[in-house]
């Protein structure tokens, strides 16, 4: 019987599924796990069952898997960036080294 | 052109366009490389083995863009006013509509029909079989073959799943216009001695009308159903057309170029009730509306991959096993696929495939919310331009096809004007010769609104941002190409241009 | 850790030349490869004002006018705890840092967020 993850250990999941959507260099793609990460994470706010939120937990691990190395591939090869892109940084001063 | 860097130094060898966000993703602190563990520090530690040798190979598009446009531009194939407004340099229309502003330089993609960005969760699946599951899935003798044959059997449950079929009824093959090619051929081809019918209609996609009228060489007769205004066949003329040596019907279910559904349910109990064969065209409909072989009594249904965020090259065709379809096959050889389509399956392919269509089903209401939406935005924004239009009909259409008409506006000037936006004035198969759409004509529109007529294509990763900037780039652009239009300037001062006697010269 | 496996640009690479062992050892703020002298000690002031603009940029309905060190991200930006995660990868994002779970889940208003990151001398 898988048991339910804590509050704590969902929110760390989705914490990854964040950060990973970000690392995607191809702009639709990074938009699109962006949304659907939270899209998903939302509407699985609702489960009430261990046993279903065990399950929904254990499915978005696996996903995040694909997640992870599929960002790797999309920051191997890389493309210009699109017309609707901003160029700038995100940064919103510059930092100290000028990095 | 291709430009692959293996820079030593990358930072000064990379592109200008790569954005700050990537650059300070690599330039890291170094706590965040202690957080990550085991398998990405494995990754890491392989990379890292040649210090400075970047694994990043950066494609520069915009290189071969440029190229191709000055090709087009230079060409002069459109009219002269507008090549000369393109090339002037001064005008709106030579430049990205945002220009020099920050922002990249890549089109937008907007050519869904055309084909669709591959997922990356397909991709993950296609990989393992690039690596190590290379077995042929017809080895019956060892695992090499038994593991890749089991992933195969595993992505035909899934593409039989989409439509409700039994996966016994699904045959891989290299796309639809293979399908249609069986199905229209292999059909009648055996039941030659006792049929020699069949039906399809003016607006299928060519693959289609081209196969039936090389059966008109094998002695076959077939009739061209007419659409209305809307792009919809008219039930009574099918079941008027149906003769007793009738042995197939052939009725699209999405049209690629203007989005409208036809009644598959409908045509399908026509065709039950007078015993003849229904083949309908899935391409642009699979996973993206509602289908069900046994409730719309389809017989024989193509699918294409490309179509559904999957790999290129493969698709599949359904054929109904109770009561049984019987058609000739295409190639012969080993026996593959039922007898039907032999040749060695593309496992990375196959698998690739399946798990696009798994994640169509899975992705169903989402990408349907998400598409609806924008659709909707779309039409919204482009239609609140002075005569536009949209053609086919309102209410039975896929909300990611929209095609609209810009009257007074030449539609290749407007494509070539739109170099940032990735468009299509038609099917990828004919936008290269500049006839205007056969659909569009079918549907009795005139050459100049077909010449004006535009497709857009919504899917799962196009973003709001990106249907904003679309219209706000084709608005700009129209209301310029107008100005520069005699016509244009007669139908602000009120004159009916049908009313004008033109002199041939 | 994609940071980690696509560090290309030069700066970078010079950082990563330094030793893991005198990283630890010698004074954190005194990193031999970074091109800056001062001590890296972010002020409050200037923390808080960075944090203030990536919840802007974050929160892009509400104004952030009226936001302070006390405002709270649940009962005064109307952020659940998704949004907070997201939020605070933002604000990662912007100071180059990682904070580990356990302390983002207590950082429950903008100055405890200051806070903490003021005083996490990896913080850019």
């Amino acid at each position: 019987m898988a048991v339910a993850p804590t509050r704590l250990q969902v929110l760390a999941l989705y914490k990854q599924f964040i950060k990973n959507s970000k690392q995607f260099n191809n702009y639709n793609f990074r938009e699109y796990f962006l949304r659907r990460s939270r899209e998903s994470f939302r509407a699985n706010v609702a489960l009430q069952k261990p046993e279903e939120v065990a399950r929904a937990f254990a499915d978005a691990k696996e996903e995040l898997g694909v997640l992870k190395r599929q960002a790797i591939i999309s920051q191997m090869y890389t493309f210009d960036k699109l017309v609707v892109e901003p160029l700038d940084s995100q940064k919103h001063t510059p930092s100290p080294t000028g990095v | 052109m291709l430009r692959f860097t293996l820079a030593r130094s990358a930072g000064a060898m990379r592109p200008a366009t790569l954005s700050s966000r990537a650059v300070s993703a690599l330039g890291s602190n170094v706590s965040l490389r202690r957080q990550y563990a085991s398998s990405a520090a494995a990754v890491a530690k392989a990379v890292e083995t040649d210090e400075g040798l970047s694994i990043e190979t950066h494609t520069d598009v915009q290189a071969a863009n440029k190229e191709q446009t000055d090709i087009r531009t230079n060409s002069n194939i459109s009219s002269n006013v507008t090549a000369d407004a393109i090339s002037s340099g001064t005008t709106a229309l030579n430049h990205a509509y945002r220009e020099n502003t920050g922002f990249g330089t890549r089109p937008i993609y907007m050519d869904m029909q055309a084909t669709t960005p591959t997922d990356p969760r397909v991709l993950d699946t296609m990989l393992k079989f690039y690596t190590g599951l290379y077995g042929n899935p017809h080895s019956n003798t060892h695992s090499y073959g038994w593991e890749t044959n089991k992933a195969v059997e595993a992505a035909r449950e899934y593409v039989a799943d989409v439509i409700h079929a039994n996966s016994k009824e699904i045959i891989f093959t290299s796309g639809a216009t293979e399908s249609n090619n069986m199905v229209v051929k292999g059909v009648a081809r055996f039941y030659k001695n006792t049929k020699k019918h069949i039906i399809t209609t003016k607006t299928e996609h060519k693959c289609v009308i081209e196969a039936a009228r090389s059966m008109m060489n094998e002695g076959f007769e077939v009739t061209f159903l007419n659409v209305d205004a809307n792009g919809l066949i008219d039930l009574k003329e099918l079941e008027g057309a149906i003769r007793p040596d009738t042995c197939l019907v052939s009725v699209m279910a999405v049209n690629n170029e203007i989005g409208v559904i036809q009644p598959l349910k409908e045509i399908g109990a026509i065709c039950k009730k007078h015993k003849v064969y229904f083949h309908t065209d899935a391409a642009q409909a699979y996973g993206k509306i509602p289908i069900d072989v046994n409730e719309m009594n389809i017989d024989l249904l193509s699918v294409s991959s490309h179509k559904i965020y999957g790999p290129k090259g493969i698709g599949a065709l359904y054929v109904r096993r109770r009561p049984r379809v019987r058609l000739e096959p295409l190639l012969s050889g080993g026996g593959q696929e039922r007898g039907l389509r032999s040749g060695t399956l593309a496992p990375p392919n196959v698998a690739g495939f399946g798990e696009a269509a798994r994640i169509m089903k899975q992705e169903y209401e989402n990408d349907k919310a998400h598409i609806d939406r924008l659709s909707k935005k779309l039409i919204d924004g482009l239609l609140a331009n002075d005569h536009t239009n949209l053609n086919g009909s309102a209410l039975h259409r896929y909300p990611g096809c929209v095609n609209v008409s810009f009257a007074y506006v030449e539609g290749e000037s407007l494509l070539m004007a739109l170099r940032d936006i990735a468009l299509s004035s038609g099917s990828a198969c004919t936008s290269a010769s500049l006839e205007p759409s056969y659909v569009l004509h079918a549907l009795g529109k005139d050459d100049a609104l077909a010449h004006s007529s535009i497709r857009f294509g919504i899917g799962r990763f196009t973003t709001e941002a990106e249907v904003d900037y679309v219209i706000k780039a084709i608005s700009e652009r129209v209301k310029f190409l107008r100005e520069l239009s005699p016509l244009w300037e007669m139908v602000q001062e009120g004159i009916d241009l049908n009313s004008i006697e033109w002199s041939g010269h | 850790m994609f940071r980690s496996v696509l560090r290309t640009n030069a700066p970078m690479a010079l950082r990563r030349a330094a030793p893991i062992a005198v990283r630890v050892n010698a004074a954190r703020f005194m990193m031999p490869t970074r091109n800056y002298s001062a001590a890296n000690k972010l002020t409050n002031d200037a923390v808080q004002t960075r944090v203030l603009s990536v919840i802007q940029a974050f929160n892009k309905t509400n104004s952030v006018a009226d936001v302070s060190a006390k405002t709270s991200f649940h009962q005064d930006l109307g952020l659940d705890s998704l949004d907070t995660v997201e939020l605070l990868v933002a604000i990662e994002e912007e100071f180059e840092i990682e904070i580990p779970d356990k302390v983002a889940d207590e950082l429950k208003t903008v100055g405890e967020t200051v806070e903490y990151i003021a005083s996490n001398p990896e913080a850019l």
